[in-house]
């Protein structure tokens, strides 16, 4: 009978973090920018420049740990890790080795074979490298130091996971935690989300591990499910009909050859020679700060999808697209706060407010208006105050500047006008003018007292109860 | 520690010794090796690690950008430059 065999995948995933400036100085985090103009004296590496450790990249740090069920230690440290490469000038990477800011963890995944939980060995904080551009023409490299020093976090798990699936069902549940606690906007394709496969593959049963490869340079999450498919069936190839000699070794993917292509013999701890850097002091987490940051984390996901389910009387559809993101949910609750209205508030958001974000090349995560002016706003459309033409102007605005929804549909004429002398004017003008549409109507057509209607509400710029005026219409040509 | 090790260190640290560097380096290191011995024959089980010698922790600083430098002065002690860019010898082949 032919051997089964089971792959062993353990993964690094490096996220960068959502702070303003670098982790050990000031300057800005930004991505882009002109060349080397993120950079001040400490992460270009001059001589004599110390770190200091930038407080908020902690606070995420923790937040991450706390969102993956680690435990904290409260005495933190940094080391140098030795790596001789010029997109570091150090010549070291300042990470986190002896004491990282949190270990052991768990995330819990679900899968077509049930629930599954993935314990989490580490998560560290440490500096990103810069952009080396390989230049034919001059025969030298360009050094660019604005990603060098922008803050990250890794995370690295046990070798826990065993396919394809289970990797993007682990990679999409980090992916959604971390962007609910605004830990990172976690986007693979922008390099803010980072992922290092280690793969092995051993006989079903077998409690030995087999020869352990890393694989780098994967930035989707479908090229790491083909990665892991590719990667696996080499294993088994090398084993079964010894079509090569397996070694330790980092690997990078080519996802458009697909398939994997040595880089390097993989480096050892013992190798990076670890040790502490005398440069930072260790950070202490005391209760107030522990406390503080325990305080603000999000509630999870899947308890607020219920809450909207069970409590608030959502469908499923819309508390799934709510609770894809923290800003749709925050500007939801609050737009319910203020109006009591759950399904409306829910359609608002997922019809107008996401027009207008696509609109805007906008992601969900980049919703930032005030949820109780949202609420207001539909408040007033619930009461018929506004009409809905209208109100979606006034969400328009509510994109640009910070106004009372009120205030600005008085100020613009917004308001639905009881006025029906005023109506009944506009009534007997548009009749007059279209005859045509009246004899239409008469004759059968229903079509044509929506053109009638159109032009009455054109007329009176959308402030009008659409079924006073519809009243009044029919009366007026029956 | 053994000439293997040594080799290996020499790689990482991209130094090259001559050979009566080597021997000096291995009875240096013998002798530090035994003396680590000692140390690593002591029961620390329960002891917390130390993490410095002085018991003192970092300071933070809040999370605002400072721009104080610009490219050009940083620049100004570089040997070779490209738009910006430092430029160096070429690291891959």
């Amino acid at each position: 009978m032919a051997t089964k065999y089971e792959t062993v995948i353990g993964l690094e995933v490096h996220i960068e973090l959502a702070t303003e400036s670098k982790i050990f100085c000031s300057c800005s985090a930004k991505f882009g920018g002109e060349q080397n103009d993120h950079v001040c004296p400490a992460c270009c590496g001059m001589p004599g420049m110390l770190p200091v450790v930038n407080k908020h990249v902690v606070d995420l740090g923790m937040t991450a740990g706390m969102m993956l069920n680690c435990h904290i230690n409260r005495v933190t440290t940094f080391d140098k890790k030795s790596y001789y490469y010029p997109d570091l000038p150090c010549s070291y990477q300042t990470t986190q080795w002896f004491a990282p800011v949190a270990v052991n963890g768990t995330v819990r995944i679900n899968t077509s074979k049930g629930e599954k939980d993935i314990r989490i060995k580490q998560i560290h904080m440490e500096e990103d490298a810069g952009k080396l551009v390989h230049d034919d023409w001059t025969n030298t490299t360009f050094v660019d130091f604005n990603r060098t020093s922008v803050p990250l976090i890794e995370i690295v798990s046990q070798p826990d996971l065993s396919s394809a699936e289970e990797v993007v069902a682990y990679l999409e549940r980090l992916r959604s935690l971390l962007r609910f606690a605004k830990v990172s906007e976690c986007r693979m394709e922008q390099g803010s989300m980072r992922c290092d496969v280690n793969l092995s593959v051993r006989p079903e049963g077998s409690k030995v591990l087999g020869v352990r490869t890393e694989m780098k340079n994967m930035n989707s999450i479908s090229a790491i499910e083909r990665a892991i498919e590719y990667e696996t069936a080499r294993h088994i190839d090398a084993i079964e009909n010894g079509t090569e000699e397996l070694v330790q070794e980092t690997r990078r993917w080519d996802d458009i050859k697909g398939k994997s292509f040595a880089m390097r013999n993989k480096e050892t701890a013992g190798d990076y020679r670890y040790f502490p850097d005398p440069n930072v002091m260790p950070v202490c987490i005391d209760d107030e700060w522990y406390d503080g940051i325990k305080a603000t984390l999000p509630e999870f996901p899947e308890v607020k999808r219920e809450k909207y389910i069970n409590e608030l009387g959502l469908g499923e559809y819309d508390a799934d697209l709510l609770t894809e993101s923290r800003a749709l949910c925050d500007v939801f609750e609050a737009a319910y706060a203020e109006s009591n209205l759950a399904k409306e508030s829910a359609n608002w958001i997922i019809s107008n407010c996401m027009k207008v974000l696509n609109r805007k090349q906008m992601t969900p995560d980049m919703l930032n208006i005030d949820g109780k002016s949202l609420g207001k706003l539909i408040k007033l459309v619930a009461d018929g105050k506004v009409g809905n033409a209208n109100a979606r102007k006034i969400l328009d605005e509510m994109f640009e500047n910070d106004i009372d929804p009120e205030k600005y549909a008085t100020e613009n004429g917004f308001i639905v006008s009881n006025d029906t002398g005023r109506i009944q004017d506009v009534i007997n003008a548009v009749v007059a003018a279209d005859q045509k549409s009246v004899a239409d109507f008469k004759g059968g057509k229903e079509k044509a007292l929506m053109a009638l209607f159109g032009k009455c509400m054109k007329e009176l710029k959308g402030n009008c109860d659409p079924a006073v005026l519809r009243e009044m219409l029919l009366k007026t040509i029956q | 520690m053994d000439r293997e090790i040594l080799r290996r260190l020499e790689k990482l640290n991209q130094l090259q010794l001559t050979e009566e560097q080597k021997d000096s380096f291995l009875a240096f290191y013998a002798k530090q090796t035994e003396e680590m011995a000692i140390l690593d024959s002591v029961d620390t089980e329960s002891v917390e690690r130390m993490v410095h010698v002085m018991p003192i922790y970092t300071v933070v600083r809040e999370d605002k950008v400072i721009k104080k430098y610009s490219r050009e002065d940083l620049q100004k002690g570089a040997p070779e430059t490209t738009e910006g860019y430092w430029q160096v010898p070429r690291l891959v082949e």
